[in-house]
């Protein structure tokens, strides 16, 4: 599943142990998240989302796969 | 530390000191497990989340399936030629074999374990 989270991460000028911090993961998992190497879980999905105020489909297209 | 304690083992066993050796293999591998067991407890920063635990269902996964395809797919001809005297068992193996049933049990016990309590 695609995702255009390193590009709204580095909008927001955040490192991505800064938004592991924020959403209660760890940096490798952002990384991995961003590497498409890993689809988060719903409720990290939701995590990511109210982050940047904003719905899952907007980060993540699974139509991109 | 757990690293440590493996290394003085193997000293201990080469140069003849093989209590010495295992007393240092069980300083490191009690220390080394207590650290990483404690670890998590005390530090702020996180070190595993829910992709590790994928990770880990996945390693767990494939690990119990080579184990499986081992056992079917191997184990049953050696005891059937093992006995038809084609080939001849070690102790060494029959002691491999018996240690991997023996964790693969150990792996549905804890599975049914888990199931229960989900």
């Amino acid at each position: 599943m695609r995702n255009d989270l390193s590009t709204r991460r580095a909008d927001e000028g955040l490192s991505q142990g800064e938004l592991a911090d924020a959403v209660d993961v760890t940096r490798q998992t952002i990384n991995a998240i961003e590497r498409d190497r890993y689809d988060p879980s719903l409720e990290l999905a939701f995590e990511l989302a109210a982050y940047f105020d904003c719905h899952i489909e907007d980060i993540f297209d699974p139509s991109l796969d | 530390m757990i690293g440590v304690g493996i290394l003085g083992l193997l000293v201990g066993m080469v140069i003849d000191r093989y209590l010495a050796g295992t007393v240092v293999y069980l300083l490191g591998a009690w220390i080394g497990g207590g650290i990483a067991f404690a670890a998590p407890r005390v530090s702020d920063s996180r070190l595993q989340d829910e992709r590790d635990y994928e990770l880990h269902n996945r390693a767990s996964g494939l690990a119990m399936g080579i184990t499986m395809a081992l056992g079917i797919g191997i184990v049953p001809p050696l005891y059937v030629l093992d006995a038809g005297g084609y080939v001849e068992l070690t102790g060494a193996a029959g002691g491999g074999i018996l240690v991997a049933s023996a964790l693969f049990l150990l792996y549905g016990f804890c599975f049914g374990l888990v199931q229960r309590g989900a």
